[in-house]
């Protein structure tokens, strides 16, 4: 009996991780959510809670997933000195609570890139699924172009994959982004990003996949989100399209401001970062009505005309009185759900960390809100629309489907 | 007498002196000035004119002149008590959030007139003033005054936390994000343009409040029975108070005025800048202080001339350098005028300075 307490506990040790024996004990299973609750994002993040509470609802209900039980806390990987984005000492916090609680069976989050950097390799020396509902950065999964030296390898201390995502990464972004502005007429555009882990990766991609579309590509600067304004970078933009690269937590909304103002012609451009209604919506702190009108955002969810499987998820989110259903709360939905269907084809074994992964790592032509996708061998999915979003009455709208021209994404 | 006479003939000076006195009586300035004047001659050089470095010229003093204002309240305090008042930056942040919360009680929308537009920023200048200037008294009441006789430190750490303490205020106010609040003034609407050169109304009106405002300051200080008393407990607080000053009350007469300084700011800032948050207060005033220590802590011309000298290396670094480099060109500037005049531009000798 001894020896057998000895030898969960081995299995259940938050170093040792990541091989086989990592087992939890008794049928409670936790499920953590990391996002940040504070600032800009918070509004997206509630989107994804939402979804995910709706999925664990619709999916496992009574909480339950065969013989075992479900638990789901939601933790906040912002701070108040460090809202709007993953706080780096509270991610490493919120990590390792996952990392040493005995029950825990998967870890939804981080919803930036950056926060992932930091939970991820805690996370898999402690051999724990984690599936991201937003994370688009290349170096999380792959050495594709916009990688860093040494990425992915050094998120996964343990050799083994234990990290999936349900949006598709950034080289399949910056491709749409490209696509959307070829088409829009854009001569050239002047490129900006945050200078975060995401906003910079991003950009990279867009870089690469403006070159291979034969799209010039002027003025790249790094913008500082202390920095009280943008007015002389802006008086500098000389191109007909303008693309900010960057979460609105990045001093986005006077970024945009600024070069609206800066240049009145230019077409305005971003990415998922910006899509929330602290950026589009004027009541909400966003950008002015005359430049929302302006700019188009890229987002990986569909409107529901091109993804019909997505209607139910809606309905039930307007059954529950959300007017309008953030493109995040069906993110959100499919990590949850994505994250219970690799627990019951776990079966029995929903408690074996290492089945939970092979089962989530083993998705294959799952059918899903976001449309049929599968996982592949680095955790990325094989999903590759996007959809273009306009501002309509301070909302990002959903306008069309954007398939990215094959050409545009950078090989790596 | 042959003495006398030989005392008399010039000295032939060697041309190291010349050029080491030269160095030191123009190298500051031809220092200051070169990466503009390199930067006019390219502009000649490529056909392009002046009107590029002058726009940025306007930016630069339009920004600078918020930095100036804020700068004040950094180098009065200074210089009356020296002191670094690391809560002005964050009392300024919340005068630019009482400016904004007046902006819902008057009712300044984009739809109110001319008129009524003039009149309600008049009174949120006003009441952001007051604010700031009364919080700054109650701060020096509360964490500085029972320091006065303690060991540099402890006033230092309870300027710090002070700061800390007003940005929780901001944050419990209005939240811990970065928001945009209506663009009343149009800010970014060319007002004129001569000869290239634009100058948009929130310029106008940057430049338009901090002038009047420091050559009211300058002449309240130096001609005002209080503006005698505050230089002459900064020169010397106890022979001020053998002279009759009651120095407590000067000192808290130099933090009101610092923040009544701030408050203006703080409105300029909020109609200029149109985006808000508890943390921009901790930002402006790390510039400000720059400025201050650039211009020479304690000088008053001295903050408004750092202040300006800043907001142009901004705006030109951003322009013609890269956004990233910008705060390292600022500082890098800074730590060259410190090498040369360690005083700062105008500085004046401080007593801690002997």
């Amino acid at each position: 009996m001894a020896l057998g307490l000895g030898f969960a506990a081995c299995g259940d040790d938050d170093d040792g991780g990541g091989g086989g024996g990592n087992t939890v004990s008794g049928s409670n299973l936790t499920i953590y959510s990391s996002l940040p609750l504070q600032g800009t994002s918070r509004g997206q993040s509630e989107a994804v809670i939402q979804g995910e509470r709706l999925a664990l609802k619709e999916l496992a209900p009574g909480n339950k997933i065969g013989k075992y039980t479900l638990k789901y806390v939601s933790l906040d990987d912002s701070t108040a000195q460090n809202p709007g984005t993953a706080d780096e000492g509270q991610t490493a916090q919120n990590a390792r609570k996952a990392a040493s609680d005995k029950t825990t069976i998967f870890y939804l989050g981080e919803f930036n890139s950056g926060g992932t950097k930091v939970s991820l390799p805690i996370l898999n020396k402690a051999g724990i699924p984690q599936i991201s509902p937003s994370n688009t950065y290349v170096g999380l999964t792959t050495d594709d172009p916009g990688s860093e030296p040494g990425e992915p390898r050094k998120y996964y201390p343990t050799g083994k994959r234990t990290y999936a995502r349900v949006v598709p990464r950034d080289t399949i972004q910056g491709a749409a982004l490209v696509s959307t502005m070829k088409e829009d007429g854009c001569k050239a555009v002047t490129l900006w990003n945050d200078g975060s882990t995401y906003g910079a990766g991003l950009a990279r991609n867009i870089e690469l996949s403006a070159k291979q579309g034969n799209l010039p590509v002027q003025d790249k600067q790094r913008t500082d989100k202390n920095a009280p304004n943008y007015r002389s970078l802006a008086s500098g933009i000389q191109t007909d399209c303008f693309l900010w690269s960057g979460v609105t937590g990045e001093n986005g909304v006077q970024v945009f401001k600024d070069a609206a103002s800066g240049c009145p012609q230019c077409k305005l451009y971003g990415p998922d970062g910006t899509a929330e209604a602290a950026f589009t919506d004027p009541k909400e702190g966003g950008i002015p009505a005359d430049v929302g009108a302006r700019t188009k955002l890229t987002v990986a969810t569909l409107g529901v005309e091109d993804l019909p499987s997505a209607k139910p998820v809606i309905d039930a989110f307007r059954r529950q009185g959300v007017r309008n259903v953030d493109p995040y709360a069906i993110y959100g939905y499919e990590t949850m759900a994505l994250a219970l269907d690799a627990l019951k084809r776990a079966g029995d074994d929903a408690n074996d960390r290492e089945k939970v992964i092979e089962a989530m790592l083993g998705t294959k032509d799952r059918q899903s809100v976001l449309g049929t996708y599968s996982i592949d061998e680095n955790g990325d999915t094989t999903l590759t629309d996007y959809g273009l979003y306009v501002i309509k009455d301070g909302q990002p709208t959903y306008s069309k489907k954007i398939v990215a021209d094959p050409a545009l994404i950078p090989k790596g | 007498m042959e003495a006398a006479s030989v005392a008399s003939k010039p000295v032939a000076r060697r041309p190291a002196d010349v050029a080491r006195d030269l160095l030191s009586r123009f190298g500051l300035i031809a220092f200051l000035l070169a990466w503009p004047v390199g930067i006019v001659v390219q502009d000649l050089s490529r056909g392009e004119g002046l009107a590029p470095i002058a726009n940025l010229l306007v930016l630069g003093i339009s920004n600078g002149a918020i930095w100036a204002l804020i700068a004040v309240g950094y180098t009065l305090v200074y210089g009356i008590i020296e002191l670094i008042n690391f809560a002005h930056g964050d009392n300024f942040m919340l005068g630019t959030f009482t400016a904004f919360a007046l902006f819902g009680t008057l009712g300044l929308t984009l739809a109110t007139g001319p008129l009524g537009l003039v009149f309600g920023l008049l009174v949120c200048l006003l009441a952001s003033m007051v604010v700031c200037a009364l919080n700054n008294v109650m701060i020096e009441r509360v964490a500085y005054r029972p320091l006065r006789n303690a060991p540099k430190l402890a006033p230092l750490i309870t300027a710090v936390g002070f700061s800390f303490i007003l940005q929780n205020v901001g944050v419990l106010w209005f939240g811990s994000s970065q928001f945009s609040i209506p663009d009343l003034i149009e800010s970014r609407n060319v007002l004129f343009e001569v000869a290239g050169v634009t100058v948009t109304n929130s310029d106008a009106l940057a430049i338009g409040v901090t002038v009047p405002l420091v050559i009211l300051l300058t002449q309240f200080i130096t001609r005002s029975r209080i503006g005698k008393a505050m230089r002459a407990t900064a020169q010397d607080p106890e022979a001020a108070r053998l002279m009759g000053i009651n120095v407590d009350t000067t000192i808290s007469f130099t933090f009101l005025l610092g923040g009544l300084m701030a408050g203006a700011a703080a409105l300029i800032y909020a109609l200029y800048q149109t985006t808000l948050w508890y943390f921009a207060g901790f930002q402006a005033g790390l510039i400000a202080f720059t400025a201050a220590v650039m211009g020479g802590i304690g000088n008053l011309q001295g903050a408004v001339l750092g202040g300006l000298i800043i907001g142009v290396i901004q705006n030109i670094s951003d322009d013609r350098l890269a956004a990233k480099w910008t705060p390292a060109v600022v500082f890098g500037y800074l730590i060259v005028i410190m090498v040369f005049r360690p005083q700062g531009l105008l500085g004046e000798e401080t007593r801690e300075a002997g």
